[in-house]
């Protein structure tokens, strides 16, 4: 023990992942949800 | 609510400005001493931590501008930012966790930062969840708005916990705080989550801003009413 953390790429790679996924997921939700949504001038 | 495409800019500018500062930390920065490459998960979280209180804060000066002024604007950015909020705080509470795992040995405890984060995300999740259930849209704004008001009590909670209570986790990272090496992508992160939240925020409050007007929209005639009236 040498209180040196050694590796552990695998939960930095699994933290950039999430995060990748959960700011593209939100960005396509927005759009997608404001491009379904219709204008009040009806179109 | 304008129909600007500046909002769509802004977002893929801060989209392009996470992918650089991303890079560079990965693949550039230095390992840490002691967390060794465990420590580049510091270039998402501490961008997403700030970026969840300035959210939350707007949310909060919404509310206010909402209750004082009233106007649907203020109602319709409220419920933008909020939302942001919650995601923001949801990511901020995973990427911890991932964190937690090889540094604490767990992947959770009922520490005072941690708590206090957990109970931020559900209290405005809470509000997201009461917007739903209210159906007229005048309630609707002033309770949501009050409830952000009692809500935002908790962010000074989440950003003082690590100085007012024995936690495990770490105190702020500020440039006092982070080793010059580490700057640069952690401050590329920050205006990268700041540019895509801004353009983001503003695309919502704009769909808040759409419902909002169709619920107030006399509706269209129906096909009986025409057919009954072309009689």
């Amino acid at each position: 023990m040498r209180g040196v953390i050694e590796g552990g790429w695998e939960f930095v790679i699994a933290a950039y992942a999430v995060t990748a996924v959960v700011l593209l997921g939100y960005a396509f939700s927005v759009c997608w949800r404001l491009w379904r949504a219709p204008r009040h001038d009806g179109r | 609510m304008g129909n600007s495409r500046w909002p769509f800019v802004t977002s893929g500018l801060g989209l392009a400005l996470l992918v650089w500062g991303s890079v560079w930390g990965l693949l550039y920065a230095p390992r840490e001493v002691y967390m060794g490459d465990v420590q580049r998960i510091m270039y998402v979280h501490v961008p997403t931590a700030w970026n969840a209180m300035l959210v939350l804060t707007f949310a909060f000066a919404c509310a206010v501008l909402s209750l004082l002024r009233g106007g649907w604007g203020w109602d319709a950015r409220l419920e933008a930012a909020v939302e942001g909020g919650v995601v923001l705080s949801a990511l901020l509470c995973t990427q911890g966790s991932i964190w937690a795992r090889p540094t604490w040995g767990v992947w959770w405890d009922w520490d005072p930062r941690l708590t206090t984060t957990a109970v931020l995300l559900f209290a405005f999740a809470g509000i997201l969840a009461l917007r739903q259930f209210v159906d007229d849209p005048v309630k609707r704004a002033v309770w949501t708005a009050v409830a952000v008001v009692i809500a935002y009590v908790d962010v000074p909670l989440v950003y003082f916990s690590v100085r007012w209570w024995n936690s495990l986790h770490q105190l702020q990272s500020t440039p006092e705080t982070v080793s010059r090496a580490f700057h640069w992508p952690l401050r590329i992160n920050a205006f990268g989550v700041l540019f895509l939240m801004i353009g983001l925020v503003e695309l919502r409050a704009r769909l808040a801003w759409r419902r909002r007007a169709a619920e107030s929209a006399p509706p269209l005639p129906s096909r009986v009413a025409m057919a009954a009236g072309s009689l």
